[in-house]
């Protein structure tokens, strides 16, 4: 069975106004004053229990702690405060273009990903072909991944990335991945990962595909949840509140 | 702690296939090969038993080059390992943007890398050795074992303290190769420690953790004779102490670092 559960839980993290100082620089003059910290509250007292069988959407405007909260779920963001337990092996589909090693080859690249992914060699024999034939590129996976293009790319770190058959399902943004006859193999791909997967957690902004694909709905608000429920029903407040936000401004130019 | 260290026993597949990628970028980018890094220390024998032996060995070659090889290849592994296991953490980036993989793993894709491509320079400064004085015992070598695995474990450790520092101060680096040019020229590896003792510096090499390895490695190989026990106890110390520094650092900042990366 796989479950999520979080209880009351925070996420702040403070920012820097410079990216980086200086050793020097710090140990000269940082010791008399504090540097200048932004600190972010992510998310504020997020409670939320997601259960096997639930299609999870999460729907909200830019900067609401979506995608955040995602990487929360995939234990690449600590909790700053609260509880959270994961069971349940994750796939995570989202930054999946990063994290390769540009001097080698394909093959050597999706040995890599299989094994971050936690895969061992025995197991990843019976499966590297299946990912070399669905890149529909074999002969390119003995070039070093520097010469790839950005959608050869895509396409790898894809083929990796869904090879596996999780229990639960990240995805942020609905992914699209190379040229059309790729991107409808993608979508059919998709979708068989998320019949098979216990659990989905889908980030979009695209509202028909939450509409869709989810069988329950979270609207995100400044780092907590202001609506859980029925797909319908939240994604109808939803736009009704988008719509009561934008209806001053469209008086204003109409005056 | 242990946690941890299962976490990385787990993407130990991961870990050994990043190694291999390493050692084979670095040895291909050579014409030579793994050959090159047996050419270096013997070209570097040459030159300095050439230019040192009379300078700093006094004269005896026999003694001297065994002395300078086995230390220039300890040396060269511990100055690589903190110099470039602190940038292991910024340069791993996109992969602690993916995986919740343990921290630790990435300054032992250096350390290990490290390591392997080390024992090769050992290897030759071993042979020399043997060459030099055949009454050299291979029972030598075992006395340095315990050595060089406190040394493995403590560079594994400094590396990690380093990457975390690096992602906060990005100067480290540089700031650690200027200390490394330093720590250099303070270690008696070109010389033999007793020119510094016999000049009433005894205390600025008991105060050198690179000297305490040194003597934990070289001294057994060039001696015959193994480390002394309170030597073992200072060098299992250091090494416990640099292991819960590393733990801890690791522990404090394992939540808050990928928000600084």
């Amino acid at each position: 069975m796989a479950t999520i559960d979080l209880t009351d839980l925070h996420l702040t993290f403070t920012v820097l106004q410079q990216k980086r100082v200086s050793l020097k620089e710090y140990l000269v003059r940082g010791l008399f004053r504090r540097s200048s910290a932004v600190a972010v509250h992510a998310l504020a007292g997020l409670s939320l229990s997601v259960r096997d069988g639930d299609r999870l959407g999460i729907i909200g405007h830019n900067g609401a702690g979506k995608s955040t909260l995602l990487k929360l779920i995939a234990g690449i963001y600590p909790p700053t405060q609260g509880e959270l337990a994961v069971t349940g092996s994750i796939c995570s589909l989202f930054d999946i273009s990063l994290g390769f090693e540009h001097e080698a080859s394909g093959w050597d690249n999706i040995r890599f990903r299989a094994y971050l992914q936690g895969e061992s060699p025995s197991s990843l024999k019976g499966k590297i072909d299946a990912i070399a034939e669905f890149t529909e590129r074999g002969d390119f996976l003995n070039l070093p991944v520097r010469h790839y293009s950005a959608g050869m790319m895509m396409r790898l770190a894809f083929a990796i990335a869904t090879s596996i058959e999780p229990e639960i399902l990240l995805v942020d943004e609905v992914l699209a991945v190379g040229d059309l006859a790729f991107q409808q193999k993608a979508q059919a791909r998709m979708k068989e990962l998320m019949s098979s997967a216990r659990i989905m957690v889908l980030v979009a902004h695209d509202l028909s595909t939450i509409r869709a694909m989810c069988n329950r709905v979270i609207w995100m608000e400044h780092g907590v949840a202001r609506m859980d429920g029925d797909p319908d029903e939240v994604v109808n407040a939803y736009v009704a509140s988008v719509a009561h936000q934008d209806a001053p401004h469209v008086g204003a130019r109409a005056a | 702690m242990i946690h941890h260290l299962t976490a990385v026993w787990k993407f130990r597949h991961f870990l050994l296939a990043l190694v291999k990628l390493d050692l084979r970028l670095r040895y291909r980018r050579s014409i030579l090969g793994v050959g090159w890094s047996l050419l270096n220390p013997i070209a570097m024998t040459v030159v300095f038993a050439v230019v040192f032996s009379s300078l700093l060995g006094g004269g005896d070659i026999p003694r001297y080059v065994p002395h300078l090889l086995i230390g220039m290849a300890i040396w060269n592994f511990i100055r690589e390992c903190v110099i470039t296991g602190c940038k292991s953490l910024v340069m791993s980036e996109t992969y602690i943007r993916q995986s919740p993989l343990p921290y630790g793993i990435y300054p032992l894709r250096t350390v290990l890398g490290q390591a392997i491509h080390s024992s090769i320079a050992l290897g030759v400064a071993l042979i020399v050795t043997f060459a030099y004085k055949p009454e050299t015992s291979p029972l030598a070598l075992l006395y340095a074992v315990p050595g060089l695995v406190l040394m493995f474990i403590t560079a594994w450790a400094a590396a990690t303290l380093f990457s975390f520092l690096n992602v906060y101060f990005q100067d480290t680096s540089h700031l650690l190769e200027v200390g490394a040019q330093i720590v250099f020229f303070l270690s008696p590896i070109m010389y033999y420690p007793q020119n510094l003792s016999d000049k009433g510096l005894q205390w600025m090499m008991d105060v050198n953790p690179v000297h305490l390895f040194l003597e934990l490695t070289r001294g057994p190989i060039t001696t015959g004779a193994p480390p002394s026990a309170q030597l073992l106890l200072i060098g299992a110390g250091f090494t416990a102490l640099m292991l819960a520094l590393a733990a801890g650092t690791t522990a404090w900042l394992q939540k808050r670092v990928i928000f600084h990366l």
